[in-house]
């Protein structure tokens, strides 16, 4: 069985946010909710500032705490180290987000997409209402833009009441195919593969570059690492001083 | 004029009970969560605080019920069969809370057909449900007038098993251990145990006045006798209160206790402190105030109000503090004011345990004591 894993290199990463959006298509993922997202952080102050992004996703730990805490096994385990969610059996008590230790679940507070549900033109007698629209294209359903492929392992819209996070593209994987945020990176910062297999590139890269994870002291075993940083600053050399 | 007031009482109930279900369709099928102050970063609001807050009472009140039994304390029997249905209203009243918490509530069945026994929020169903159909075994037996020991022990040995599962749920998560789920395990049977005899006293004497029942010497004896163990378990209270607040707000430095730091500036944390703990605890010191009506009724109501402030604070202070992505264009702390749904979800809750209690009141003999 492949045990999946993601590295990110941090010196590759521009901080696009191409892995977000392409997410976002390939998920349908609705307004408000981030199964890919970022941590930015300044430090210094201007003009010695320093500003730092990192990306981040679902880590799909292997001792993953959302998933010890699932009353109904919602959340789960594949035997390929993903973490699923089902949305058949959660009953939406939001108690996963409570464990998750990288705030990466969302919850549906409303109905997805909504705002393709408003039956208001958007310019009066110009146009037709984002209703209207979704209608003719997509039958009422989603977005008229909606992935259909999505729809293989979970619903293609989750609906409101249920929670809802990164699965590393799973309906893709089952195709054969790379995680679509990895597939849109246009640094090639994302690399995805199978850590069983030793000569895989996320195993290579594992074993050249010191990697760290985060909160990697929980014990939670993400199967997200990171590595290198980006910074090409030097520094006049000095001993500092009193 | 007692017909009217009777009628004017469950108008008002009904009310509550509308406003109730106008909630439930709004939050549950027609526009969603959206309705409720929650974020992405307090998950958890007043539905979940009023949750724990109603189901400790209840099984507070479940040790309240089994001291004739489990401690062969006879001379608490008068108040036994009222204490054990104010149990099941007080649960009802904690169900409703918690149906208005959870997203997809149907889909609660899979509790039976895909069980995660590491899950403590499992086990914390599991035993909600047994404990409910043993309350209302127990009941039964009562109002055929006699009382069950065993169903007393199993009763009491259940209210503990809730209890502390109750603990292990908050204080799982390693990334928030401002919950101790060790500490939480003593907290919570103790603080429902202190809430429970709140509830006693406030029905109890609400019962004597309205049913314009006299209290007899050997009620004031046993009211009295309540009052001080109140006392003594709100001291406990305040004791471990206090010592939350130097462990995990003073002491502590890690960031993740950051959130309970800020809590301790907040109103919820102030009235927990003065309204629900310090002013009781002054006023049940005092042996004229302690033995008089509305020093028991004033306590008593105080430490419930303090006691519901204090359930939030708890939820509150794990929760404000926004970490690692949904941290983005956040500030250090987030604030929470309650939508008036979140209002309304409470007052459903309450108008249920009323309507229930009062319903039992007046058809089920609450003052009769079981052989
Ligand atoms: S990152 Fe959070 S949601 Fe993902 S597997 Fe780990 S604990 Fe679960
Ligand atoms: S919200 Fe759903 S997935 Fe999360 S713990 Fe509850 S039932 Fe499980």
């Amino acid at each position: 069985m492949p045990k999946y894993a993601m590295v990110i290199d941090l010196q590759s990463c521009v901080g696009c946010g191409a892995c977000s959006i392409a997410c976002r298509n390939e998920n349908n993922v609705s307004d408000g909710i981030y199964w890919s997202n970022k941590i930015t952080e300044t430090y210094g102050t201007f003009p010695n500032v320093r500003f730092h992004y990192m990306p981040t996703l679902c880590n799909h730990c292997s001792d993953a705490p959302c998933v010890r805490g699932c009353p109904t096994k919602a959340m789960h385990k594949l035997d390929n180290g993903i973490t699923m969610h089902d949305p058949d059996k959660c009953i939406g008590c939001r108690y996963c987000m409570y464990n998750c230790p990288y705030e990466v679940i969302y919850f549906n507070w409303q109905d997805p997409h909504k705002f393709w549900r408003d039956t208001r033109a958007v310019i009066e007698g110009g146009t037709s209402s984002p209703e209207e629209m979704i209608q003719k294209v997509n039958s009422g359903k989603g977005t008229p833009y909606s992935n259909p492929a999505r729809g293989k392992t979970l619903p293609e819209n989750r609906p409101k009441g249920v929670v809802e996070k990164c699965t590393f593209c799973d309906h893709r994987i089952n195709a054969g195919k790379i995680p679509y945020c990895v597939e849109a990176c246009p640094a090639d910062a994302r690399i995805f593969g199978d850590l069983d297999k030793p000569d895989s590139q996320v195993s290579r890269l594992l074993g050249k570059f010191k990697p760290y994870r985060l909160k990697e002291r929980l014990g939670t075993e993400p199967n997200v690492y990171y590595i290198r940083s980006y910074n090409p600053a030097r520094y006049e050399r000095t001993k500092g001083g009193i | 004029m007692k017909a009217i007031k009777i009628q004017l009482w469950y108008g008002l109930l009904l009310l509550g009970i509308l406003l109730g279900l106008l909630t439930a369709y709004r939050v549950l099928i027609s526009t969603g969560f959206a309705l409720y102050a929650k974020t992405d970063i307090l998950v958890w609001t007043i539905p979940i605080a009023a949750y724990v807050f109603f189901s400790l009472t209840s099984t507070g009140l479940a040790f309240v019920s089994s001291i004739p039994v489990v401690f062969n304390a006879n001379r608490y029997q008068p108040i036994e069969k009222r204490t054990a249905f104010l149990e099941i209203s007080v649960l009802m009243a904690a169900f409703t809370c918690l149906l208005l918490h959870l997203g997809s509530p149907w889909n609660a069945i899979y509790f039976l057909f895909s069980p995660n026994f590491a899950s403590p929020l499992w086990w914390l169903g599991m035993l909600y449900g047994l404990y409910f159909i043993v309350l209302l075994l127990s009941f039964w037996r009562m109002h055929t007038a006699k009382t069950s020991k065993a169903l007393g022990i199993f009763t009491f040995i259940i209210a503990i098993a809730t209890s502390t599962v109750l603990g292990w749920l908050f204080g799982l998560p390693d990334a928030r251990p401002v919950f101790d789920a060790n500490f939480l395990a003593m907290y919570f049977p103790l603080t429902g145990f202190a809430s429970a005899l709140a509830a006693v006293l406030l029905f109890s004497l609400a019962y004597h006045s309205f049913a314009k029942v006299p209290l007899s010497e050997g009620d004031k004896n046993l009211y009295n006798d309540i009052s001080k163990l109140f006392g003594v378990v709100m001291a406990f209270t305040l004791i471990f209160f206090l010592w939350r607040t130097i462990v995990a707000g003073i002491s502590a430095s890690a960031v993740e206790f950051a959130g309970f730091r800020h809590m301790l500036g907040s109103g919820w944390y102030h009235l927990a402190l003065w309204i629900g703990l310090v002013i009781p605890l002054l006023l049940i010191a005092m042996p004229a105030v302690r033995n008089a009506t509305w020093g028991k009724v004033t306590s008593a109501a105080l430490f419930l109000v303090g006691m519901f402030a204090g359930r939030l604070e708890m939820v509150l202070s794990g929760l404000v503090m926004p970490t690692g992505p949904k941290a983005e264009g956040q500030p250090p702390f987030v604030s929470y004011w309650p939508t008036i749904w979140e209002v309304f979800v409470f007052v459903f809750a309450l108008a249920i345990l009323l309507l229930v209690y009062t319903l039992g009141e007046r058809n089920l003999k609450l003052a009769e004591v079981p052989e």
